[in-house]
């Protein structure tokens, strides 16, 4: 069953398009993080889906209801915005309860509830602070609760971690996914850190330039990643250019075999990603082995990252502290990339640079 | 260290100055006699008495320089609220320029507009009434409000705008429950600045008033062909009790430097 | 403060689905609001000062009154003097000299003698700025009138300074070593002892006295963010205080100084009280005439009307230029 529907969504600004042709259902009671680097739209999106603005084209239902034009303050979509905005003049009670208040609601009333709901976060006896006098992590459960208060249908969270400091952080992400999962609402979360998303969703949105890029469950989304994009945003991915060749790619003087063949043309240009922790090093019977010297070893501690030069180009492999060799700088050693690991795109203008991209 | 010493003296020594006047001009109040004279003679609070009590001169014109001031005050910042909001939420070259009309007024010499609204209320009707006061008093003090509720919009962050729509807030709940609190101490301070000036203010008011009523400072520029007396003086005391009370109470309340512009990163 | 208790409403919810969306009914009242103010505004901002505009234009006609004309005999008159051409006069040019003498020297006075105070006035703690603010804003506030009686007393002829002179001995001492004669020459004495009033130096000090605290509050915001370390970046590499005051502060206060002074300048044109007590009656200066002409003994609307006009140019003028002048210097603050 779908509670909030996106259809065609577009939104101009002038010339410039912030968000293009987006589709996206939201099922009831789940968690959906919209995902994606600074400007790529995805706080545009939730603002328009909040009422704080209007789009340019498509419609926005909810439960079958056409609400596109409906004002913010008649949608009631419970939001937590990035910098908390906590009104400074009121208590913590009576931000928590301002949607209750400013609808008539008794006082008595709205002090009950509020105190429930300072309950859920964990704030109890908090009710009669100031805000000035609240920790960051306080605040963003103040904000929560004030969010929470009006019993929303949707909840909306625009980069609500982005304040925190990054231990709290961690917690938080838990702690909030426990309480959307106890509550069962319907919730979007914006956020540009991929780690957040994958902790949190059900379904991950991962946008770019105004566009969804990829949707899907986190684990989807990791090892099948749609597009050149999506496979370098989330986790690590080493990205090789090639040349489709009767089902396999050749990649310089190298022939890789794919686990399906390649659905392109003959000498086709083709992207190839394949990620650090496939990679093998040491011979295998799964084929695709390559030679390569040891550029550079990375000791993280659960991990250990190696850095080879490979007739493939510049390839970076993981492998677990306690799995096997012990390689040293300058060696030259055998990978194997498992036809299974590789993914292949359309080959893009827009090229990840060769080294890791960012975690 | 030489430095800090003259630095403490000038200081000092510009204070000693500029309290010099009124000082005196305060402790004329005491004269006994007709005459200013400084260090007073005769002292005596006989001129306190005359100035709120019996004189109905004073008695009268203090009232008038109530009336006016507080009507004006009200009315300036009545009017600098719909003006500064606008200005603030829409930045529209529209709202800038209204901002920028209502200012003119104050940065005009008085004169020269107090000339022209000396013609503006011969011409309807109102010339010399107490309602002509107080609108162009009002009107000559916009500027005040205007600047001070702007500075205490510009401090409301626009998120909270926006997480109180999400609450259910139209426009106008958010203005009551959330701009207007958040803005008070400015209002406050646009009221009063307004208020103090008003107070003091005759040249404008001697071409609206055309001898038909007379505010305290009216009267006395009136009289200074025939000299000044002690019972002026009483005025003169009067007046910066209220102006320092006035603003020692938004010093207390308010934060008075930042409303003068100072930086608030710093101390 | 709860929100709660002046707070009565209606339901929220469905119920509400009768009522019109609220991008009319708030454009509606909103439209009605902005008129209004525009109403006022114009009329009671602008058209005061358009009214002076077009009467300066107006005929005198006998006795008190005036008519509506177009005639430019006020401006004329203002130049050349009423009986051109038989035989003309710069009074009223003179006038004006005056109070753009007063005005220059008085302001400059003022920001000279304020900008070191309010340098060692933001040096010192947030509280101690805003007890001077009080203190400033106190006087700032009182009226011209109460301003001028205290001067007036201080530098009455029989009972303030030139009687403290002639009874500290000061007088005496004065005219041994030909002083006197010197302050003879600029008007500051008459045969007995000193006088200061009338004279030019009593009209500038008082009206320097006048603006002097809005000198310190125009100089506030920007003294006040002048960052510390900018002087004592100086002072490591060597500079003597003076030396960081002329290269460091100075510089990065220069438009502040121009803006303020073109300001108290402006301020300075409509001067009226201090310039009657105490300026002589030949240096009087456009306000004294303006008044003399709208409602005091030689009745002459139009002619005041045009005299104010012509103070409204002037102190455009000098505004524009100070725009100019602000505008020019590059990496300005």
């Amino acid at each position: 069953m779908c509670a909030l529907a996106l259809k065609d969504i577009r939104k101009t600004y002038g010339d410039a398009s912030a968000v293009d042709d987006v589709s996206i259902d939201f099922p009831q009671g789940q968690l959906t993080a919209l995902l994606g680097p600074s400007g790529c739209g995805k706080t545009t999106l939730l603002r328009m889906i909040a009422g704080l603005e209007v789009p340019t084209a498509g419609t926005i239902t909810l439960g079958g209801r056409d609400i596109t034009r409906l004002p913010a303050h008649r949608r009631k979509f419970g939001m937590v915005f990035q910098s908390f905005a906590l009104f400074p003049h009121l208590s913590v009670r009576e931000n928590i309860g301002y949607a209750l208040t400013i609808a008539g609601t008794s006082k008595a009333e709205v002090v009950a509830r509020a105190d429930k709901l300072l309950d859920l976060v964990q704030l109890q006896g908090f009710g009669d602070r100031r805000i000035g006098q609240l920790s960051g992590g306080q605040r963003q459960r103040v904000a929560i609760a004030r969010a929470l208060a009006q019993e929303p249908e949707v909840f909306l969270l625009d980069e609500p971690m982005s304040a925190l400091d990054a231990k709290l952080r961690e917690e938080m992400q838990v702690e909030l996914r426990l309480l959307q999962q106890r509550l069962g609402i319907t919730t979007i979360v914006v956020t540009h850190d991929q780690r957040e998303a994958m902790t949190m969703a059900d379904r991950i949105i991962v946008m770019s330039k105004g566009r969804v890029e990829q949707s899907g469950s986190p684990q989807e989304i990791y090892q099948w990643p749609a597009t050149g994009f999506v496979a370098g945003f989330i986790g690590r991915a080493n990205f090789m250019e090639g040349l489709a060749d009767n089902g396999n790619i050749r990649v310089g003087d190298v022939l890789l075999a794919l686990a399906e063949p390649a659905n392109f043309i003959n000498g086709a240009s083709v992207q190839l990603a394949c990620r650090p922790e496939a990679i093998r090093l040491g011979a295998a019977d799964t084929g695709n082995m390559v030679k390569g010297t040891i550029t550079f070893i990375r000791d993280l501690g659960p991990v250990r990252d190696f850095h080879l030069d490979t007739p493939l180009g510049k390839l970076v492999v993981e492998q677990g502290a306690d799995q096997g060799r012990d390689v040293r700088l300058g060696e030259t050693v055998a990978l194997t990339l498992p036809p299974e690991a590789l993914r292949i795109y359309p080959r893009s203008t827009a090229l990840p640079p060769m080294e890791m991209a960012a975690e | 260290m030489m430095l800090r010493v003259l630095g403490t003296i000038f200081m000092s020594l510009a204070a000693v100055v500029v309290a010099l006047p009124i000082v005196i001009v305060c402790s004329a109040a005491l004269n006994g006699g007709r005459t200013m004279f400084f260090p007073p003679q005769d002292s005596t609070l006989a001129r306190f008495g005359e100035f709120f009590i019996s004189e109905p001169v004073w008695t009268r014109a203090l009232t008038n320089s109530v009336i006016v001031a507080l009507g004006a005050a009200t009315l300036s910042v009545l009017l600098a609220w719909p003006i500064a909001y606008r200005l603030w939420k829409t930045g529209s070259r529209a709202s800038a320029l209204l901002a920028t009309f209502g200012s003119i007024p104050f940065a005009v010499p008085p004169i020269v507009f107090g000339v022209g609204l000396g013609f503006f209320w011969s011409f309807l009707g109102g010339l010399g009434t107490i309602p002509a006061g107080i609108i162009s008093h009002a009107v000559l003090f916009l500027a005040l409000p205007l600047v001070t509720i702007s500075i205490g919009l510009q401090a409301i962050d626009r998120a909270h705008l926006d997480a109180a729509a999400t609450m259910g807030a139209t426009e106008a709940v958010t203005f009551r429950t959330i701009v207007l609190p958040q803005t008070l101490p400015y209002t406050i301070s646009g009221f009063f600045f307004a208020l103090v000036l008003s107070f003091n203010e005759f040249i404008v008011m001697f071409f609206v008033s055309a001898s038909a009523f007379a505010t305290v400072t009216l009267q006395i520029f009136n009289s200074l062909r025939n000299g000044y007396t002690p019972t002026m003086a009483v005025a003169a005391v009067a007046f910066i009790t209220v102006s320092i009370v006035v603003f020692s109470a938004i010093a207390r309340w308010g934060d008075l430097p930042r409303l003068m512009g100072a930086d608030q990163s710093r101390t | 403060m709860t929100v709660a208790h002046d707070l009565a409403f209606g339901p929220t919810g469905p119920t509400r689905a009768t009522e019109l969306p609220t991008g009319v009914s708030a454009g509606r009242v909103g439209r009605a609001v902005q008129g209004v103010l525009w109403a006022v505004v114009l009329a009671f901002c602008l058209v005061p000062l358009i009214l002076v505009v077009v009467i300066s234009f107006g005929h005198k006609v006998e006795g008190a009154g005036w008519e509506w004309a177009l005639t430019l005999e006020n401006y004329q008159r203002f130049i050349v003097g009423a009986n051109w051409p038989a035989e003309s006069t710069s009074l009223y040019l003179g006038q004006l000299y005056w109070s753009m003498r007063y005005a220059v020297v008085a302001s400059l006075l003022a920001v000279v003698t304020a900008l070191p105070f309010t340098y060692l006035m933001t040096r010192q703690s947030r509280r101690a700025q805003a007890v001077w603010l009080v203190f400033l804003l106190a006087t700032l506030s009182l009226s011209e009138v109460f301003i001028v009686m205290g001067w007036d007393i201080i530098l009455s002829n029989n009972s303030g300074l030139p009687m403290l002179f002639a009874a500290s001995g000061l007088t005496d001492w004065l005219k041994e070593t030909g002083w006197f004669d010197v302050l003879r020459d600029w008007g500051l004495a008459n045969p007995r002892n000193v006088k200061f009033k009338p004279s030019e130096v009593a009209t500038v000090l008082t009206l320097s006295y006048l603006v002097w605290p809005y000198a310190v509050i125009l100089l506030y915001p920007a003294l006040s963010r002048l960052d510390p370390s900018l002087a004592e970046a100086a002072r490591t590499m060597g500079a003597r205080p003076w030396t960081v005051a002329r290269t460091v502060i100075l510089p990065s206060v220069r438009l502040p100084l121009i803006g303020t002074t073109l300001l108290l300048f402006v301020f300075l044109l409509g001067a009226y009280v201090a310039i009657t007590v105490f300026a002589d009656p030949s240096q009087h200066t456009t306000a004294v005439s303006v008044y003399e002409h709208v409602r005091g003994s030689t009745l002459n609307a139009p002619f005041g009307a045009a005299q104010s006009v012509i103070l409204l140019i002037t102190a455009t003028a000098f505004l524009v230029i100070g725009q100019r002048l602000t505008r020019k210097s590059p990496g300005a603050q």
